[in-house]
């Protein structure tokens, strides 16, 4: 994954994103967002900021194992 | 030796060039490679093993060459670990050979046999334990690695190509080139990198007739076929590394990396078809000079009409030995004998039957189940030694200049092996060939083991047509028999000969090693390749890999299968360092931010000190005194008489919108909504696990609209961290975000005559507002016509204000306040009078520390929601040993204190309850004054140790309240 699509710029370089968290996967307290999370070797669920370019939010669904990117939405259609 | 105008070859242009190899003068072709141009020169002896400093000699004819690394060039501007098999000389070039001091020839490391028993396998981890690693590690490295780096380099930056394509290939052998060309058709964008100067890859040596064309014509037809396609074609270009889905070639004209570009290619389809590379054997002492691979044997004298010897003795495991021994024959040299380890019944087929037949008829004598044991010969080789596989043969003896081996090909599978992909021993094959490919991956041609030419062609052809049915078949007749070998990878040995049985020519891996790994229990194979250095360096196992692996396999008796290969790791060749930097160097390493005032501070003689991407003022023009003299001659200017400061690297972000008050309340600690107009509020955020993440000023401008300003490290991140949450928990609400950074500069006054100095130089009707603004308020004025803003704020403890101004103003507003008699003063100073006042910075704020900590208790007094309030309240924040903010005094008015001492009891030293987080000299006290976290178990006014082991001091210290100097903060809001 060396290139992520933005849905507003389209296929850009992996360094114009900034990662900023994994999600947690269910439900959870504000301790366990915080300190515990579930990592799942297939799917991870990100938040990542196109920081160096449309600077939108996206949630990113990713494959950890092999780096490949599931899904890439803007955030505001996925309450957090 | 045959005089350069008597040599033919492919590669060979008129005219002869002179060059040096290790300071002797000698005479190349134009065209030659260095390589061969030493063995045209009858220079066998090239280098010395890295380890046992062994003689070596050119093994191969390509990149994979492990013993030929040479460096090259003089003064600044020499190369190391360049392969002198892919390095074309040119005129004047100077050439010299590794790990050998002070030659070739007479190498002190191997005359006092510092090699040898020192460096067995599993030498670092046994060895070098007593006293400790520290002890050898000069001497080590002294002998260990490769060829040194330069100490400085003149060399230009590559140039650097960023593309895109549907499909990029890597190889430009039969296979590349049919999947170019019928990819192209199909309507593909297509490159095509080639890491020779020339296309066509086997069929340079390949008889064959393709399409109605012998082979040399075939290339030609196809390059023209392919530039009419657009088919962009990169030759004297290797793909190096692959992570995924983005490509990094190098194309190294000449072989040298010193004139390169750099290609980074997207690719929406990877074809991986770099051939495959020929395999060493294995027998004792084969890697004295003379010994080489038969392709090598076959490319030097094809491209460069060199003889790599007079009398050869050839041993192989396949059928290709035969054809390729005919060719050397009928190039003059004398074959000896032909050994192949395989049996009778293997020569089956009626075409390499009539070439043994043709063999045998001109003397040659052929052996089927012999193998090579030895070389034989004490610099270089002499004779071969040969013995029957099976039974209790005595063996003999056959004189002989060079030794010729093949043991079957290797895929490479570099490519295939990195970004994902796998690779898997294929028992019919007799190697590892790719396995579980990614989807954008086609592997095709020998590097997926396909080695039958006109099978591969048409494989090719389906796989990349528009429709695989209707492909037009490529015809392919004539040409060597398709290789075909039986794995033989060592002979039945003395176990006293396998200490010169070398396996991993590179890494000097030896039988003997790898049976020291199995028998230690470094059976998985990436243990052992780090026991044994198997396949480290630049040779990543391409040439003894296969071979080491089932070598492994074979002394643990397990299948090879199973055993693996070790992972073959990026580059696939040896690149620069400033190939990898590209233009990322010096300035260009990354930005540099600059305020408005940059140009005055530098001709003012300011020092200036990188924060982030900013460059600030430490001091000004400290001339002989040194910087700490400089800063403390301006922190006590500002208390005796003020001084100005540019401040405008502080991030500043407006945020407005209906919802914009509301939206403060919880991104920050600090309630912002009650802030009234025309004020503003010292303010600080949490992160959500409700440690302290920024500070800075809110700035109320209007009911909703706020400029905020954060620490000039942390702009970035804040404003990301503000947009996160207004994209998140604040999705609907009625607030932009605005970063303002560039928008304002900010010039700090501080000193009692600030006020009066700004309503001097604002404009007349401006000067009352100035007067009137009362401490932590703000107001509009026109400076010159222009309109900017002034807050009464301070950083330093006195009165003090912040003139919030456009850049293009920014000198014009300096300069008439220098122009007023002010001076400025530096970050350095800066920090002093904060450190004085107890004023925080990131020094405090360390990411550890909870606002209870710090003592914002009144901040804490609020209500509502806000970003980390739930976990405020655990249990771990409220323990009676969290360390809190402290001043910290010396007890010896005359003593230091340096910050990042530990704060110890005086009875217990070994046990930290704290640290001095800042500290500075203070001009205005006369003392060393700090600021410190400690445990709230010390009491103030407690004795302590301020313990700096480093540095070499203990200073008593007494804990005191943070603010050191006015507490009352009389001045500032005088």
């Amino acid at each position: 994954m060396s290139h992520i699509r933005c849905p507003f710029c389209g296929d850009r370089a992996l360094r114009e994103f900034e990662f900023r968290k994994t999600l947690p996967g269910s439900a959870a307290t504000p301790l366990q967002s915080v300190y515990f999370r579930q990592d799942h070797p297939q799917v991870s669920v990100e938040h990542w900021q196109h920081q160096s370019g449309c600077r939108s939010w996206l949630l990113i669904v990713r494959n950890p194992s092999t780096g490949s990117i599931l899904r890439t939405d803007l955030l505001p259609e996925f309450p957090t | 030796m045959s005089a350069p105008h008597e040599r033919q070859g492919t590669r060979l242009a008129p005219g002869s060039l002179r060059f040096s190899f290790n300071g002797r003068a000698l005479t190349a072709r134009s065209g030659d490679t260095v390589a061969s141009a030493l063995l045209a020169n009858d220079i066998r002896l090239v280098g010395r093993s890295v380890k046992t400093r062994r003689r070596r000699g050119i093994l191969t004819a390509g990149p994979e060459e492990p013993n030929a690394l040479v460096t090259v060039g003089s003064g600044r501007e020499v190369i190391p670990n360049i392969p002198a098999t892919q390095l074309i000389v040119t005129e004047g070039m100077q050439v010299r050979s590794q790990n050998t001091w002070p030659s070739p020839g007479f190498d002190v490391a191997s005359v006092l046999q510092l090699g040898g028993g020192l460096f067995s396998a599993g030498f670092y981890y046994k060895t070098f334990f007593w006293p400790s690693w520290h002890a050898y590690e000069p001497l080590i490295r002294r002998l260990a690695g490769l060829g040194a780096a330069p100490r400085a380099s003149n060399l230009p930056s590559p140039a650097v190509e960023h593309f895109a394509c549907d499909t990029l290939i890597a190889g430009g052998g039969p296979a590349g080139l049919l999947a170019a060309r019928t990819a192209a058709r199909a309507g593909a964008h297509v490159v095509l990198c080639e890491r020779e100067p020339f296309l066509g890859g086997e069929l340079e040596f390949e008889p064959a007739t393709l399409e109605g064309l012998p082979a040399g014509q075939w290339i030609g037809g196809m390059i023209g076929e392919l530039r009419r396609l657009k088919v962009r074609l990169l030759t004297d270009t290797t793909v190096v590394s692959n992570d995924g889905d983005r490509y990094v070639a190098h194309s190294e004209p000449g072989g040298l990396p010193g004139r390169n570009s750099v290609y980074h290619i997207r690719a929406r389809r990877f074809v991986v078809a770099m051939g495959a590379v020929e395999r060493p054997m294995v027998f004792a002492a084969n890697d004295l000079p003379g010994t080489l691979l038969l392709g090598a044997a076959e490319r030097y004298l094809t491209r460069y009409g060199v003889r790599v010897g007079l009398n050869a003795v050839i041993g192989a495991n396949h059928n290709r030995v035969y054809p390729a021994a005919l060719r050397l024959s009928a190039a003059g040299m004398r074959i000896r004998m032909i050994v192949d380890s395989r049996g009778e019944a293997s020569i089956s087929d009626a075409a390499t039957r009539d070439f043994r037949e043709k063999l045998i008829r001109s003397g040659v004598e052929c052996l089927t189940a012999h193998s090579i044991v030895a070389a034989k010969g004490r610099t270089e080789v002499r004779g071969a030694e040969i013995r029957a596989i099976a039974g209790s043969d005595p063996g003999r003896t056959v004189d002989c200049d060079c030794i010729l081996t093949s043991g079957g090909w290797t895929p490479v599978l570099h490519a295939a092996d990195q970004g994902g992909g796998q690779k898997s021993y294929s028992d019919s094959l007799g190697a590892f060939v790719p396995d579980n490919q990614p989807p954008d991956r086609v592997c095709i041609g020998a590097a997926r083991g396909s080695f039958e030419l006109a099978a591969l062609c048409n494989e090719v052809v389906r796989t990349f047509a528009r429709d695989p049915e209707s492909a037009e078949a490529v015809s392919v007749s004539g040409g060597d028999p398709t290789p075909q070998w039986l794995p033989f990878w060592m002979p039945e040995a003395a176990r006293s000969r396998e200490k010169l049985e070398f396996v991993d020519f590179q890494n000097d891996v030896t039988v003997a090693d790898l049976r020291v790994a199995v028998e230690e229990g470094y059976t998985d194979i990436e243990h052992a390749k780090r026991f044994t250095a198997l396949g480290f360096g630049t040779d990543q196992g391409r040439l003894g890999g296969t071979t080491g692996a089932a070598i492994l396999a074979h002394l643990q008796e397990r299948p090879l299968r199973e055993v693996g290969a070790s992972r073959l790791r990026a580059p696939y060749q040896p690149v620069t360092m400033r190939s990898v930097a590209e233009l990322r160097s010096g300035n260009r390493l990354r930005a540099t931010r600059v305020t408005p005032l940059h140009d005055w501070h530098v001709e003012h003689g300011a020092v200036m000190e990188s924060t982030g991407l900013w460059k600030r003022p430490r001091c000004y023009d400290p001339k002989g005194a040194g910087l700490a003299e400089a800063a403390l001659k301006e922190a006590k200017r500002v208390r005796e008489h003020g001084g100005i400061a540019d401040a405008s690297t502080l991030g500043k972000i407006e945020i407005c919108g209906p919802d914009a008050a509301s939206f403060l309340d919880y991104v920050y600690l600090t309630k912002a909504s009650t802030i009234a107009v025309g004020r503003s509020r010292y303010a600080v955020n949490l992160r959500e696990d409700g440690m302290v993440l920024d500070d800075g000023l809110i700035l109320r401008l209007s009911s909703d609209r706020f400029r905020l300003t954060t620490s000039t490290s942390h702009a970035e991140h804040m404003l990301s961290h503000f947009e996160f949450w207004r994209a998140t928990a604040w999705a609907n609400a009625a607030v932009a975000i605005t970063d303002v950074s560039e928008a304002w500069s900010v010039i700090a006054i501080a000193g009692p005559k600030s006020r009066e100095a700004l309503a001097r130089s604002v404009d007349a009707e401006s000067a009352m507002k100035v007067a009137a603004l009362r401490h932590m308020e703000f107001a509009s004025v026109t400076c010159r016509g222009i309109a900017m803003d002034i807050l009464r704020a301070t950083f330093s403890g006195e009165l003090g204000f912040e003139i919030h101004c456009p850049p293009d103003a920014a000198l014009s507003v300096w300069s008439g306040l220098i122009g007023d008699g002010w001076q400025p003063y530096g970050l350095d100073a800066m920090d002093t009078l904060r450190i004085e006042k107890g004023y925080l910075t990131h020094a405090e704020i360390s990411g550890q520390v909870t606002p209870y900590d710090l003592g914002l208790h009144s901040q804490l007094a609020r209500d509502g929601d806000f970003i980390g309030r739930e976990l405020l309240s655990r249990p771990a924040f409220h323990e009676p040993d969290r360390p809190r903010l402290v001043g910290l005094r010396t007890r010896d008015k005359g003593a230091r204190l340096n910050g990042g001492a530990q704060i110890v009891l005086a009875s217990r030293r070994s046990e930290s309850r704290g640290y001095v987080t800042s500290s500075a000299f203070s001009p205005a006290l006369g003392e060393w004054v700090a600021l410190g976290l400690v445990s709230r178990t010390i009491a103030e006014g407690q004795e302590v140790v301020a313990s700096d082991p480093l540095r070499g001091t203990q200073t008593v210290v007494r804990v005191s309240p943070c603010v050191h100097f006015d507490p009352s903060g009389t001045r500032m809001r005088s």
